[in-house]
């Protein structure tokens, strides 16, 4: 237990707090369920991250400047047994908000945001190298009155490298299904996943209107995404800003064309594979049957569970702006998500995020299982078409 | 609105520049100060000077400031500056500022230029810009600095009118360091006296225990040693001290303890550049690409020819980087290149 002395109750604070998460902090009844459910439990022991604790004082107003408020990886396994509905997430998001205010924020992450703004992009990448990735392909730009679908890229699949690959295999795809798409080439806005991660509201609004704006401009009324973090974005955030547009994973949209019978799965993909289930399209957004349901149409494939998936799915430990912090090599769900697939004996681990792809693959370097591939949905699937 | 001790008709058309010292040298954002200053100075027709405060070895720090334009040295001598305290600092500046009535006074955004400026400002009753992305001189001899702020991308300009003097804090690393100055001027050394009281000086310094840590976002060429290397950062090392560099690391050798966490070059670690990074044994996973992406020229050697980091670099040697490192050193040896900094 933490020795508190005395603690300093400041009602302006909770004020701020309440009204920020919308009244959400003052649901909890602190039953403890999300101390119990965070990942960090497993990673430190007998240090857990005590949600409760850091929600109770929340609601009393006592400052928080601890580095606990910039651990939570927004992966929602908390929220998905909560008793009372408490959007945990949101909560840690308007902790760091205070914290930019009162400019304690680690290092680092204030170029995250000034990259953003820069670069319209997380990675500090050139703004005029965003559509190098589908060098070679044909990949036009969108226009409402030709394409039936706007192919969000983002800004993780536009410029790291092992990202692009997904994002090339989503052409192949795409143009296999004969799907009308284009993309918005150099002007496709980033979403702001980060900047609403990392807590810092007021831009991340500023993004997101930016996006829809950009959106509306370009008669964008169906967009696919390939990351998860995207496509949350912008079903889940957007709407609040006025955005008039409706918002896919490519999971969902693949589903949906395999069903249609307007893509079909010829070759055999000899494979033995599980899927792990990336947070901000399973537990926040509900989806986890598309995914599954793509990879089971592949001929010769074989997939297995982990012994946790789905709702129970174990973070990789990418999300909540995590990406851009450092977590110690002892610390990282991502180890332990490879051990989950080690047991199964599978030979590929499979996902559907750009982030999960990276945190894996490191893991797998880390851990010594050379033989264990990560994958992408799309890049087997693209493996399945002739 | 206080007014400051002194306004601006008693301020003397001096730019005043803070000396931080670090061992037997200035500290590079006090040399940046400087060249700036002097711009800054040259375009109203005043005078650059540098408060210098300390207690022993004084003589060598100013020749480099007067390298670099300084026109004066302002020079406060006391046991109690011996090492930095906040308390006898800020009273020995203060006093010598009242002294001279500098009109602009600059100092570095570093940890102690900062517990400095702030309390001065305070003592002097005048305003201070800090964290400067730029400063501009305008008519009359107002300082307008430059501040950006997060949120929206606000660029705020800031001026000091009415009070004297006008203060502001400056990271490392804004401005360039210009090439000495090899004309002969007036240089002058003025020893200021000042009055210091042990009773007021509430800090103790136990210890002074200088890190190990080097800064490679600082230097000119980074050897960056991934998995392939195995452990092997002697060999990095040798050959980065002979090109005049620091070693680099990716995650992996960092994670398995091999070197220090502070050399993690990556979006997690260290965004460095240097004017050439030799990446040895690293695959190039976008995380750690990230961090040498603003290398003026890099150099990847790689066993494996598929190897993404061959995507980064401007020149690729497919080869064994044990193999490879040592021979490298072995021709370095021989012909005794150098890069230098600047």
């Amino acid at each position: 237990m933490t020795q508190v002395e005395h603690l300093t109750v400041d009602d302006a604070r909770w004020d701020t707090l309440f009204e920020r998460t919308r009244g959400a902090v003052a649901l909890c009844y602190q039953c403890g369920v999300c101390t119990a459910l965070c990942p960090w439990g497993q990673v430190r022991e007998g240090k857990p991250l005590s949600v409760r604790s850091l929600l109770r004082r929340a609601q009393l107003g006592v400052p928080d400047d601890h580095e606990d408020i910039w651990l939570c990886t927004a992966c929602a396994q908390c929220e998905s047994l909560c008793p009372r509905g408490v959007p945990v997430a949101e909560v840690f998001q308007s902790l760091r908000g205070m914290a930019w205010e009162e400019r304690r924020v680690p290092k680092g992450l204030p170029s995250v945001l000034w990259s953003i703004y820069w670069n319209n992009n997380p990675w500090s990448q050139p703004p005029s190298h965003r559509s190098r990735w589908a060098k070679g392909l044909e990949v036009p730009r969108f226009d409402p009155s030709e394409h039936e679908v706007l192919y969000y890229v983002g800004c993780t699949a536009a410029y790291d490298r092992r990202a692009q690959k997904v994002a090339r295999a989503l052409v192949k795809l795409f143009q296999a299904a004969g799907v009308r798409f284009g993309t918005l080439g150099d002007e496709e806005p980033c979403c702001g996943d980060a900047a609403k991660s990392l807590g810092y509201t007021p831009y991340f609004e500023e993004i997101v209107q930016n996006a829809a704006q950009v959106f509306a401009q370009n008669g964008v009324r169906r967009l696919v995404a390939t990351s998860p973090h995207c496509f949350d974005t912008f079903r889940n955030y957007a709407p609040r800003y006025q955005a008039d547009f409706e918002a896919e994973h490519y999971t969902q949209f693949l589903d949906r064309c395999l069903s249609e019978g307007r893509l079909r799965f010829s070759r055999e993909v000899p494979l033995r594979v599980t899927f792990h289930d990336p947070c901000f399209l399973g537990r926040r957004n509900d989806e986890y049957e598309a995914p599954r349901r793509i990879l089971d149409a592949i001929p010769g494939l074989e997939r297995v569970e982990m012994a946790r998936s789905r709702q129970d799915a174990l973070c990789c430990g990418g999300g909540g702006g995590r990406m851009w912090m450092e977590t110690s090599a002892g610390e990282r769900f991502a180890n332990l998500r490879v051990q989950d697939a080690l047991a199964t004996g599978v030979q590929v681990l499979v996902t559907a995020c750009p982030f999960c792809i990276a945190c894996f693959e490191e893991s797998v370097k880390a851990v010594g299982a050379p033989n264990l591939r990560v994958m992408d949905v799309a890049e087997l699937a693209a493996m399945a078409i002739e | 609105m206080a007014t400051s001790l002194y306004g601006a008709s008693e301020a003397q058309d001096v730019i005043c520049v803070f000396l931080e010292r670090e061992g037997d040298t200035l500290q590079r954002v006090s040399l940046e100060l400087l060249s700036k200053g002097r711009e800054l100075a040259d375009e109203v027709g005043w005078k650059l000077a540098g408060l210098l405060l300390g207690y022993y070895r004084m003589l060598p720090l100013m020749g480099q400031a007067f390298e670099v334009g300084a026109d004066e040295i302002w020079v406060a001598e006391h046991p109690l500056l011996k090492t930095f305290t906040v308390e006898a600092y800020t009273s020995a500046a203060f006093q010598v500022i009242m002294n001279r009535k500098p009109s602009i006074f600059l100092c570095g955004a570093t940890p102690n230029g900062r517990d400095l400026a702030g309390r001065l400002a305070v003592k002097l009753r005048t305003g201070l810009t800090a964290d400067c992305t730029d400063l501009r001189m305008r008519e009359g001899g107002i300082l307008v600095g430059e501040v950006t702020g997060f949120g929206g991308g606000v660029l705020a300009l800031i001026k000091t009118p009415q009070h004297r003097p006008q203060m502001a804090t400056v990271r490392p690393g804004v401005f360039p360091l210009k090439p000495p100055r090899t004309e002969r001027v007036s240089r002058a050394v003025e020893i200021i006296s000042v009055t210091l009281d042990e009773a007021q000086v509430r800090t103790r310094v136990v210890e002074q225990v200088v890190g190990r840590g080097a800064d490679i976002t600082q230097s000119p060429v980074v050897v960056v040693g991934g998995r392939g290397i195995q452990g092997r950062f002697d060999l990095l090392r040798q050959l980065a001290e002979l090109l005049g560099g620091e070693v680099g690391a990716t995650r992996p050798p960092v994670d398995s303890g091999q070197i220090e966490r502070e050399r993690q070059v990556g979006q997690t670690g260290v965004v460095c550049r240097p004017k050439v990074a030799i990446v040895c044994g690293a695959s190039g996973a976008f995380q750690f690409t990230v961090g040498i992406q603003h290398a003026d020229t890099v150099i990847a050697i790689n066993t494996d020819p598929e190897a993404p980091i061959f995507e980064t670099a401007d020149y690729g040697v497919v080869g064994d980087a044990l193999q490879i490192v040592p021979a490298l050193i072995e021709a370095l040896r021989n012909s005794r290149v150098a890069v230098t900094s600047g």
